[in-house]
């Protein structure tokens, strides 16, 4: 116990542990999320390796030209860990690592030879299509080296079809285009397609930018350490990024960093694949993009004409294509506008894919799960990092998102000068989302002061606004020192992000994401189930408990929709329904019967029925709001109402006539629908009435007529037979089945009164039937009414009146339907199969008041033996008596109608030995004690209150 | 706090593009843009308007209209004496949408919130377009749920200062300290619900039975 007591004590300590760990993500998702390779990049082998690079058209390479020697000693050399994936061979020094980052693509690998070694190491030398060399020295045991050659050389020759795609795609890179154009000197060579900008200028001063020094910067890099897919990345390439990306060569750097360059690569010709493929097609999104398109960075001139509307409109549809779950969100169209000023569509298209997955996963969903959760995330950072801002922002109240949230969801583009928010961007595809949190807490941190004296929302905002619009300026104009003066607003900015707040890592942002996940994801499904019980239809039915109910078990079947985060469809399908149904109705939980095919196929037929009727959008899947009107009707209180809308189910071209076909069916269904009561898994009115009377019975046996009902207790020697009870409960649902569909024949009306004398006719016929081979099934369905040549219809009044001459089916649309269809229960995912198998006895609410009653009649109307005696009969008696429109059949002899029942089995023979022989193994798996066939009775002490609801409890060994 | 004025917060909420933005920029500004960026998240604005004796200040909080914003909503009308909800006389979908934010609004808000139902580009139906919304229907709306109604045009100007003096002739003035109190039923911003949707929920789920 102490054991228990120390652990419940460190509970909270465990729990904190709990909330500050980051989920436990693969190493394999690791790696792909940090080096932004597609997801299929597995690792396939790492070996330790020291590698060098030496550039086709680098210094080095130049000297070895004059030098004519061939010795790479004046390389650097990195010291780190060589991954193999599907399509890439990627270094990493173990230094920093960030000193040296290669991805290479093994289609653009183009020759792989054993090096000259100096040493007895085992080193291979590897040539890409632009002339660069990488010598990979080997470290460790030399089979684990051998071993990663063999598994390189056959990713080498299945990435060989793709080196053929090569030349067209490195076309589309501006790096290439740059060394080609200033080394090699070629002259004819198409200039690679551009964004927007290169048409309708790129925004911001040119001049001020240095554009021209920062192209050469690039340049130069290209030059000593490759671009595009074969490039090393080092300190100097985050430097030239930190320092803002040159116009012309922004799509490449922001594709390269954020790795859509991969996808793209990867994937070519899908995006212009989608947009044929869905060209013309309707969608939610595709109007709600069409609505936005004029309103997406709207002052930027291309978005004034239908040449960059079209972009626009191109990207966010085919995303809303390719990416349903997110289809589109106000912000993508500011974002894609953004990216396509200096991005071509299909790099735009992946790009943006990246930024949905990758670097703001959850931000454009369609619950917002991400933005919801970052700003949470934000405000615990004010609060952790400027808590005196914070407690001011409090007291009066004010709602920071208002300005927070479209930093993060607009990436920025709505609220700086567009040139500013660019550069934020290159950084933001360069260390990722962070990034967003660093110049966010900076912006509060720089106007600090000014925030602290504001009350209220509005000039919380003014403040924010003119600080964007003054971002140019000096951020110490009143300084003497020249060179401070120049420093401006937006550099200010940058340095408080990336200096004062470089201690928000990644990690920390995954951590603080991962502690507010759940409160965020709890909220999202507390607001979306309101939200949907409000547009629930009117109900008459269901409360708004049961509505609350159906609400949680419709989407705990639907497994694929996740609420939290609006992914997969919320639509139920059939199969799924199935599910659905057997969690709440007693009809439909799984039972040993399903196993036997033919009664698996009434099931089905039923629910397929069901199903059909309550798709009132006729698309085959089942809204919540389907399923709540139909549910509401199903459990009707009205008698006639319930037998309407089960002969409705039949009745399929609403003509209030079933034909030949559809009365067989409709008597399946009806034998389906029954099957739990049928083998005894529960136990309807008729049978707890007669239980209660047997219990009364005895009661008054034992004690004789003196007893007083406050004096009931019940001698320990007083059993209930079970078995008695469920095989005359069974007995009586067969006979129900049979009579029904010999009433139906019996009843229906010709089709056309024309053949009102076959009528007569038929009738003979079937009553000679009925004489001679009336036992067999199969007769009955040749029988001369069924003939297709003499059509005959069952209409809803007759079927009315043939349900309500059998008390057992009209208890059954009275109540006994409606009660096994357990709307109240809440769910309980722990609920076992066994749960559902219950006992028949423990279906029975044993009702004390009504014993009691029983009791005191007994007593009261001085026990004679008459009574006892009727009491015996009783429920043959009720039989007989609530049928109002007797028949022959009705007063036939019981033998007459066990001969029925045998008729049934004759048709189903294995199907009715099994129904019944499984409700006896079914009790006798529960692992309830109270199982045992014949029960003692200890005690019952029953009360005289009113209330309904008072039970007796039976107290079993 | 000047005791002369008397501050109304007030909600603006509607499907996308119906106009919510323009119709503030109309009323603040007096001026109109063709193609407005949509709202990121939510906007805020304020305009003083005397009224009688009376001067009053808008603080008009301008929500985004995309169906997936809709979570965001009840961080902005927490607390709104007024709302206004919009809905294009053109597009039949947003008087559907409208609808269901007066429910909203009437389960989640503030007791005794102020609301005008508001019908936006009239303008259009004026220059030969197609009206498909009636008139009727919206009248209809606003009598059984308890709301001002008004059809507007936030590029013409028509009927758009109206909508607010309506609201403030509503709004019982000169006691500012009460209004700006806890009405709806004392829900108290801590710390850890600043992002919280469910902060006007949790308090007002209790209190929705009771709302019929």
């Amino acid at each position: 116990m102490s054991f228990f007591e120390s652990l419940r004590q460190k509970a909270p300590f465990l729990d904190r542990i709990a909330e500050n760990f980051t989920p436990a993500i693969t190493r394999d998702e690791k790696f792909k999320l940090e080096y932004k390779l597609p997801a299929d990049e597995n690792i396939l082998d790492d070996t330790n390796a020291d590698l060098s690079f030496v550039s086709a058209f680098g210094k080095l390479k130049e000297l070895q030209k004059v030098k004519n020697t061939n010795e790479q000693a004046m390389a650097y050399v990195y010291s780190g860990k060589l991954f193999l994936t599907p399509h890439y061979l990627l270094f990493r020094d173990s230094f920093d690592h960030s000193s040296c980052i290669m991805v290479v693509n093994l289609s653009a690998v183009k020759r792989v030879e054993r090096a000259t070694s100096t040493a007895y190491a085992f080193s291979l030398l590897v040539t890409l299509y632009s002339g660069s060399q990488i010598v990979i020295q080997f470290i460790g045991l030399r089979y684990r080296s051998e071993q990663f050659c063999a598994q390189m050389k056959l990713r080498l020759k299945d990435n060989v079809p793709n080196a053929k795609e090569l030349p067209e795609f490195l076309a589309s890179c501006y790096s290439e285009f740059l060394l080609r154009k200033n080394l090699l000197r070629i002259k004819d060579i198409t200039v690679p397609p551009a964004g927007l900008g290169q048409l309708y200028k790129y925004p911001g001063n040119p001049t001020v930018a240095k554009e021209k020094a920062k192209l050469r910067l690039w340049f130069n890099y290209f030059k000593e350490h490759g671009a595009n897919i074969g490039i090393v990345k080092n300190h100097e390439f985050q430097k030239l990024i930190r320092i803002g990306v040159p116009n012309r060569l922004r799509s490449e750097i922001w594709e390269l960093c954020c790795g859509s360059i991969y996808l793209r690569q990867a994937h070519r010709g899908e995006y212009e694949r989608i947009l044929k493929d869905n060209e013309g097609k309707s969608s939610q999104a595709v109007e709600e993009i069409e609505k936005d398109l004029k309103r997406s960075l709207p002052e930027y001139s291309a978005y004034q004409k239908e040449e960059g509307i079209q972009r626009l409109r191109n990207v966010l549809t085919a995303y809303s294509w390719k990416n349903p779950d997110v289809g589109y969100c106000q912000a993508m169209n500011i974002v894609v506008a953004g990216l396509l000023i200096y991005m071509t569509e299909e790099q735009a298209f992946w790009c943006l894919s990246n930024i949905c997955d990758i670097y703001v996963p959850g931000y454009y969903s369609k619950t917002m799960y991400g933005t919801l959760l970052d700003q949470k995330v934000f405000e615990a950072f004010v609060k952790e990092k400027m808590p005196v801002l914070w407690e001011h922002i409090v007291k009066y109240d004010i709602q920071m998102s208002v300005v927070s949230l479209p930093w993060f969801l607009s990436l920025f583009f709505t609220s700086m000068p567009l040139e500013y928010a660019f550069r934020i961007m290159d950084i933001f595809f360069l260390y990722g989302s962070k990034t967003l949190f660093q110049v966010s807490l900076a912006i509060l941190k720089v106007n600090g002061d000014d925030l602290l004296e504001v009350e209220d929302d509005g000039m919380f905002i003014a403040i924010l606004k003119n600080y964007f619009h003054t971002l140019s300026d000096s951020a110490h104009p009143d300084s003497s020192d020249i060179k401070y003066r120049q420093i401006t607003k937006f550099q200010e900015l940058l340095v408080t992000a990336f200096k004062e707040f470089n201690v928000i890592t990644e990690s920390i942002v995954a951590q603080e994401r991962n502690r507010f996940q759940k409160s965020i994801f709890q909220d999202i499904e507390t607001f979306v189930k309101r939200t949907q019980l409000r547009h629930m239809p009117k109900t008459f039915n269901l409360s708004q408990e049961q509505l609350s109910n159906i609400y949680d078990i419709f989407y705990q079947s639907i497994e694929s929709h996740k609420i939290s985060m609006g992914t997969g469809s919320s639509n139920m399908e059939f199969e799924i329904f199935i599910q659905f149904l057997s969690k709440f109705c007693d009809w439909s939980k799984p039972s040993e019967t399903d196993n036997d095919p033919s009664f698996r196929k009434q099931k089905r037929g039923f629910l397929k029925r069901l199903f059909k009727k309550w798709d009132s959008s006729r698309i085959g899947e089942l809204t919540l709001y389907d399923v709540v009107s139909g549910l509401d009707k199903l459990i009707t209180q009205d008698l006639l109402e319930s037998i309407n809308f089960f002969f409705s189910l039949y009745d399929e071209d609403d003509d209030n006539e079933l034909l030949r076909e559809e009365v067989l069916q409709i008597s399946e269904g009806l034998l389906f629908l029954t099957e739990p009561w049928k083998t005894g898994r529960y136990v309807d009115e008729l049978t707890k009435k007669s239980i209660e009377n047997g219990i009364a019975e005895s009661i008054v046996k034992e004690n004789g007529s003196a007893i007083t009902v406050e004096q009931i207790s019940l001698p320990s020697g007083v059993t209930v037979d079970e078995e008695k009870y469920k095989s005359e409960q069974t007995e009586r649902y067969l006979e129900a089945a049979s009579n029904f569909l010999q009433r139906s024949f019996e009843y229906a009306k010709p089709l056309e009164l024309s053949e009102e004398i076959n009528l007569i006719d038929l009738s003979d016929d079937e009553d000679t039937d009925s004489g001679t081979k009336q036992k067999n099934y199969e007769a009955m369905m040749a029988n001369a009414a069924l003939d297709p040549t003499h059509p005959k219809v069952l209409d809803l009044a007759t079927f009315r009146m043939i349900i309500l001459a059998d008390e057992t089916y009209e208890l059954f649309f009275t109540s006994t339907f409606r009660n096994s269809i357990h709307v109240d229960e809440q769910v309980d995912p722990s609920e076992g199969k066994e749960k559902a198998l219950r006992n028949m006895f423990d279906g029975i609410i044993a009702d004390g008041k009504r014993v009691a009653e029983e009791v005191r009649r007994r007593v009261d109307s001085v026990a004679t033996k008459g009574s006892i005696a009727s009491s015996e009969s009783n429920s043959q008696t009720l039989n007989g008596s609530s049928t109002t429109s007797g028949t022959s059949h009705i007063s036939a002899s019981k033998d007459d109608r066990m001969d029925d029942v045998d008729d049934f089995t004759t048709e189903h023979p294995n199907e009715q030995e099994e129904l019944l022989s499984t409700s006896w193994i079914e009790m006798d798996s529960a692992p309830d004690p109270s199982t045992n066939q014949n029960r003692t009775l200890r005690a019952i002490s029953a009360e005289t209150s009113s209330d309904q609801k008072d039970l007796i409890e039976f107290e079993t060994n | 706090m000047n005791s002369g004025i008397t501050s109304i917060k007030l909600v603006l909420l509607g499907e996308a593009a119906v106009g919510k933005s323009s119709i503030v920029l109309r009323f603040v500004s007096n001026d109109f843009t063709e193609n407005k960026e949509p709202t990121i998240g939510a906007a805020f604005l304020t305009q003083r308007v005397n009224i009688g004796e009376q001067t009053v200040k808008f603080e008009i909080w301008d929500t985004a209209g995309q169906e997936r914003f809709a979570s965001l909503a009840p961080m902005y009308y927490r607390n709104a004496q007024a709302a206004l909800v919009v809905y294009d006389i053109t597009k039949p979908q947003s008087f559907i949408k409208a609808r269901h934010w007066v429910k909203e609004l009437h389960e989640q808000a503030s007791k005794g919130i102020i609301i005008a139902l508001v019908g936006n580009k009239v303008d259009i139906v004026s220059s030969g377009g197609e009206r498909k919304v009636a008139r009727e229907e919206a009248e209809k709306l606003a009598e059984e749920e308890g709301l001002l109604f008004f059809e507007t045009s936030a590029k013409t100007g028509e009927n758009v200062n109206e909508v607010f003096l309506g609201i403030g002739e509503k709004i019982p003035l000169g006691r500012p300290d009460e209004q700006s109190g806890l009405q709806n039923g004392g829900v108290r911003i801590t710390d850890d619900q600043r992002i919280d949707l469910a902060s006007t929920g949790s308090g007002a789920v209790a209190a929705s039975g009771c709302n019929c």
